[in-house]
């Protein structure tokens, strides 16, 4: 469950606003390489050939090392940090992951939670794939839970490729609330 | 896990279970996986913080997850079978630091025609189930 300060706060009426829209997108910092697979294999203790191994890709099809389909939540984030980019400094908001729907979208919440998550995969990532991913409102739907009363707010997210092919269709959905104690006026 | 391993459509019923695996989670393989899948919310690395919102512990994230039910099918599937989706991804309870989580899956159905195989997926720790799923897959012919 994500804390209040992660996300924006706004009424009902601005969240539906959004719907059918784009509400974020980025572009990969890092292309497609064999570090990155490497690191993100080894807390899994996951030895696949296929990941790592070229001659072994190939023999099985693809072009070259393959990504393993998964990690192309990894390869749609962006930098944390980048030049140009400000200093930190101590006491600063901690940088969190950007999920758009919960950090975007207003929404008269203060709390959240994913509820939901379904992937689907198409053209494999080979090395030096560079992915984009572009994040839509497809769906709000209002419910009151034991958690509190708010809605479910499905994500779309679409991956591509440098050629524009489709990667990866991820619908994510996260149920945003207020705690009954906290509910406001602004809905 | 070789080159030559490779599970092929004919070969599969509806029912046979996928060899578990299982990970025990520990705050250092966490702060591994965050760096690694770079889901830096501070609940999957800052014991402070996930017991703040409710968890008892640092826990693993939705990255994590994933990744290792796409460990486990391609440990069955071989080289030569496509994931093509995992679906209906829930997560009931927190999987956290002290946990050893084991993840599992058994066929579900069989698609003929399009040589796919559906198959139910979970996560169970010592607290029960963690995590249920459905993936599609797509596996070669003899």
């Amino acid at each position: 469950m994500s804390e209040a300060s992660w996300g924006m706060y706004g009424s009902w009426q601005e969240a539906e606003n959004f719907l059918g829209k784009v509400i974020g997108q980025d572009v990969a910092v890092d292309a497609v390489e064999l570090g990155s697979i490497r690191r993100w294999l080894e807390p899994k203790e996951f030895a696949c050939e296929l990941h790592t191994d070229a001659t072994v890709a190939k023999s099985a099809g693809f072009d070259d090392v393959v990504a393993p389909s998964t990690m192309v939540f990894t390869y749609g984030l962006p930098a944390y940090w980048a030049p140009g980019d400000g200093h930190a400094s101590m006491g600063d908001e901690p940088r969190q992951i950007p999920i758009p729907v919960i950090f975007n979208v207003p929404a008269p919440c203060t709390l959240s939670f994913a509820s939901n998550i379904d992937m689907e995969f198409f053209e494999p990532m080979t090395v030096g794939d560079v992915i984009t991913r572009t994040s839509r409102l497809k769906s709000i739907e209002h419910k009151e839970l034991r958690v509190g009363k708010g809605a479910f707010m499905a994500q779309e997210d679409t991956y591509t490729n440098q050629r524009g092919e489709n990667v990866a269709l991820v619908l994510l959905t996260i149920f945003r609330f207020t705690p009954p104690e906290k509910s406001r006026d602004s809905e | 896990m070789n080159a030559n391993t490779q599970r092929s459509f004919e070969s599969v019923s509806v029912g046979d279970e996928l060899s578990p695996i299982s990970i025990p989670i520990t705050l250092q393989r966490l702060v591994m996986e965050a760096g690694a899948n770079r889901d830096f919310s501070l609940i999957h690395h800052d014991r402070d913080v996930a017991r703040s919102t409710g968890a008892a512990d640092a826990y693993m994230n939705t990255f994590f997850i994933s990744g290792m039910f796409e460990r486990l099918l391609r440990e069955w599937m071989g080289y030569t079978g496509r994931l093509n989706k995992i679906t209906n991804l829930r997560m009931k309870v927190f999987n956290v630091v002290g946990d050893t989580v084991t993840f599992n899956g058994r066929v579900s159905e069989l698609l003929a025609a399009e040589q796919q195989v559906v198959l139910d997926l979970w996560s169970a720790s010592e607290q029960g189930t963690t995590v249920t799923a459905q993936a599609t897959v797509t596996l070669t012919t003899v």
